[in-house]
């Protein structure tokens, strides 16, 4: 650790962290030293484990072993109002304010002014206002929450740090949704809060704003902490090596290879406001086209929009040749194209009903006549495509909600293999899947490609894309910034067109 | 998906328990003409509340139901009795006619609640809320305020009129002569029960059922799934109006008289009956045979306390407090629900 030397404590120390999830390690022995008056970056791939260590300093999330070390001391939050009363504010991305209430109203929620229960509101106000001055805010303190710019809204929760006496502050890619003005500003904003003893945890993406505004830097991959230093340590090339060599490599399923033939899908120039422009992909029967990208580049938008799932602004789909334009999931999978979506618990399945109801669900007019339902029919159909994604256990009846993760996401793929689809679009489909069912998943959609299917597949797992995929479309931003064919493509190759170079929002 | 394991059999042991205590300490409860009594009580219930476990089964609700009551019985009761229709028909034709009528009304308010939450969106419990306080106006405005039924004895169309009124007491208040019951089986209790056991079918049995239940358990999956969210709960709503018309043409048959205050509260008991029945307010879960046992629940205390001479008040506090007893099973069948999928999960 590169810890300058000083004779107080660091003001946060966290030595071998661990926490577990059902199935994966989300920190394994994470130790991070956060220094008054510095600013500190936290960079990582999407899953590397940043947003975890910032559940645990704000005593959202208890570490499974390893101490948190406040000025020294050992400490324990149980919840995230000790960390709030001990001088530790985590922002994240989705701000928690009220927006119907005012901006001096939300600074002062949970320790409002007062006495016998009765709010001081002309006090409040007044503090809230000077808090909001200090900073530098331009806007009435009485106006709405939800009124302000997400930039003013950072204001508001900076501000409302300070009136706690926060000593640390923590913010999740605080930069994500600002302008560049605005960004800038917010630096500025950050460097006073250093200059006042302050010290700011920063969880940043963007490569060029650690480099601008980061003292010390530490990398997570895969839950480890595998550098940590001061900036000036570190060069770029470097930072985005430690950030994507792993030690875990799945194996290459069958030779990556340039498919032939006429595109089954094909997207020009589609657009939805405020989510994605001008995406252009094409997949073929039996390829696997990869959709790699950060989180927030709008790759899971563009996969609901050719699903049906959300409206299209701009642009036009093309289906085996002929125009396609879902405006419902139903009339997607009428046509074939089916959307596996992240989160299965609450997209892709109904946790209370059987397997054999989830499987069926797509397809129920195939095992009916005049809408009754035949059971036969059905339980046989459920049993074969449960069988032919190998669920353990093989139990149609077992309700869906006490399946593991890798087993739901077979229901799901069982269901559209039910409803004969013929393109399939993966979102994450290993997320949350321990690392054996990841493989199987993985042998499933190879097979499903070389059984003729048209596969997209979005992951944020870029060994999982170079294993998977034929070739590899990379979104940047609501935009594609490249396509690479898989066959030469490299992690740092995916990794450079999929973070943003420049702060240019 | 049906109802928990303990909701399943939870309610209906209640119910046999309920039995044999009142059967043990109150003489003439067991007595058949109280038992068929109790039955043509509750069928009423019985009925609007197997509509409203459709739609509470997709996590929506429908307050309507009780103005649908006022309204479709005003207007079934109004042909049945309108000079131009029985100068035209018969009295039988008559009170066909009237039957349909009121099933159409309550269909009617059903889709218009149906189109409502479905296509714009606006929850179910504001939407149904209006349309309760509408119905019950239009209701009102139809009749005047008062209520349609036995004709002056000065009318041109007296006779007919009575004879258009037995017509249709034949189904709301008529009875079945069965072997063993001196007063024979209630024609609204045979309604109920043919229903219940139609409606057990289409839920279990049909596509559409299994899509209701989808709906109420994962809504978004559901959409995904290719599921026609929106035809689903108009189709629930419909069904939930076109049960609160059927049982305000039995009413008007029953009392051979429709009232623009029919039906006042008649929602609340309906809910409670469905939730008492395992129907969860959470969606996803419940019965058609929830719906008769919840409302047997019910029927069953009121008539015991009846019968005891309780003060009815005291009925109402006795029922709140199984209501609210229903609820607390309700959530904690789904937090026991929860611990167990968290248990189960990675196998």
């Amino acid at each position: 650790m590169a810890t300058p030397s000083s004779p107080a404590p660091p003001l946060l120390a966290l030595s071998a962290v661990t926490k577990r999830f059902p199935g994966v390690v989300a920190l394994d022995a994470v130790d991070l030293t956060v220094l008054a008056g510095r600013v500190h970056a936290l960079v990582g791939e999407n899953g590397a484990g940043k947003s975890t260590l910032l559940k645990i300093v704000a005593g959202a999330e208890r570490p499974d072993a390893g101490t948190v070390a406040l000025d020294g001391t050992t400490v324990s939050f149980a919840a995230p109002r000790e960390a709030l009363s001990a001088g530790i504010t985590v922002m994240y991305q989705e701000l928690s304010l009220v927006p119907q209430l005012g901006a001096d109203a939300n600074i002062f929620l949970g320790m409002e002014p007062g006495r016998h229960g009765l709010l001081d509101r002309r006090r409040a106000a007044a503090s809230a206002r000077e808090a909001l001055r200090a900073l530098g805010a331009q806007f009435d303190p009485s106006t709405p929450a939800g009124e302000l710019s997400v930039a003013e809204q950072q204001l508001v929760e900076l501000a409302r740090a300070l009136a706690r006496d926060a000593r640390l502050i923590a913010l999740d890619e605080p930069t994500a949704a600002l302008s560049h003005v605005e960004a800038s500003r917010l630096f500025e904003q950050i460097r006073g809060l250093c200059a006042r003893g302050i010290a700011v945890v920063f969880v940043s993406h963007r490569l060029e704003e650690v480099r601008r505004i980061a003292d010390e830097i530490t990398v997570l991959r895969d839950g480890r902490r595998v550098f940590s230093g001061a900036a000036a340590e570190i060069d770029d090339a470097g930072l985005i090596r430690q950030m994507v060599g792993r030690d875990v490599e799945y194996a290459r399923l069958g030779a990556a290879r340039p498919v032939a033939g006429d595109p089954a899908l094909e997207v020009r120039a589609l657009g939805r406001r405020g989510r994605f422009s001008d995406v252009s992909l094409s997949v073929r029967r039996g390829e696997i086209v990869g959709l790699a990208g950060l989180v927030g580049a709008g790759r899971t938008d563009v996969a609901r929009c050719i699903a049906g799932a959300d409206p299209v602004h701009a642009g036009t789909m093309s289906l085996h040749g002929a125009p396609y334009r879902p405006a419902t999931p139903r009339e997607a999978i009428a046509r074939g194209v089916v959307y596996l979506p992240e989160d299965r618990k609450t997209q892709g399945l109904v946790l209370g009903m059987s397997v054999r109801e989830n499987v069926t669900l797509a397809s129920l007019a195939a095992f009916s006549r005049r809408g009754v339902i035949r059971p036969r029919a059905e339980r046989e159909a459920a049993s074969r495509q449960t069988r032919a994604v190998e669920l353990r256990p093989p139990e149609i009846e077992r309700e869906a909600g006490t399946l593991s993760g890798g087993n739901q996401q077979k229901v799901v793929l069982a269901k559209w293999l039910l409803a004969d689809a013929d393109v399939l679009i993966f979102d994450e489909p290993t997320r949350g899947v321990d690392v054996a069912a990841k493989s199987e998943l993985h042998q499933l959609i190879r097979g499903l490609a070389d059984a003729g299917k048209a596969v997209l597949v979005i992951s944020s797992e870029l060994p999982e894309v170079l294993a998977l995929a034929d070739r590899i479309v990379v979104m940047r931003e609501g935009t594609v910034a490249g396509e690479l064919a898989a066959a030469g493509a490299t992690a740092e190759g995916i990794l450079a067109l999929a973070l943003p170079a420049s702060h240019a929002a | 998906m049906t109802a928990p394991r303990a909701a399943r059999f939870g309610v209906p042991l209640a119910l046999a328990g309920l039995v044999v205590v009142a059967g043990v300490l109150i003489p003439g409860f067991m007595s058949r003409a109280n038992l068929t009594t109790i039955l043509l009580h509750v069928s009423i219930n019985g009925i609007i509340a197997l509509g409203c476990t459709f739609v509470i089964i997709t996590a929506g609700i429908d307050l309507s139901v009780g103005s649908v009551v006022g309204l479709a019985g005003v207007l079934a009761a109004a042909t049945l009795t309108s000079g131009e229709v029985l100068r035209l028909v018969g009295p039988g034709l008559a009170a066909v006619l009237a039957g349909l009528v009121g099933i159409g009304a309550g269909a009617a308010v059903g889709v218009l609640n149906g189109s409502v939450v479905a296509r714009l969106g606006v929850a179910p419990f504001i939407v149904t809320l209006a349309t309760m306080t509408a119905a019950r106006g239009a209701a009102r405005l139809v009749t005047g305020g008062v209520p349609i039924g036995f004709p002056d004895p000065g009318d041109p169309l007296y006779a007919r009129k009575i004879a258009a009124l037995d017509a249709l007491h034949t189904v709301g208040g008529g009875r079945i002569p069965v072997i063993g019951l001196p007063s024979g089986f209630p024609v609204p209790a045979l309604v109920m029960l043919a229903l219940v056991a139609a409606g057990a079918f289409v839920l279990v049995r049909t596509r559409f059922g299994r899509h209701v239940y989808a709906v109420g358990g994962n809504e978004e999956a559901s959409r995904l799934s290719g599921v026609a969210v929106g035809r689903i709960k108009l189709g629930t709503y419909a069904i939930s109006g076109a049960c609160a018309g059927l049982a305000a043409v039995l009413l008007v048959g029953q009392l051979r008289s429709g009232g623009p205050d029919a039906g006042m509260l008649y929602e609340l008991n309906a809910i409670a009956a469905a939730v008492i029945g395992g129907t969860s307010l959470f969606g996803g879960v419940g019965t058609a045979w929830g719906a008769l046992t919840g409302a047997l629940l019910i029927g069953v205390l009121n008539n015991g306390l009846d019968l005891l001479g309780v003060q009815s008040f005291w009925q109402e506090i006795a029922k709140g407090v199984i209501i609210l007893l229903a609820v607390l099973f309700d959530v904690w069948m789904k937090r026991a629900d929860a611990r167990r999928r968290a248990r189960a999960v990675r196998i």
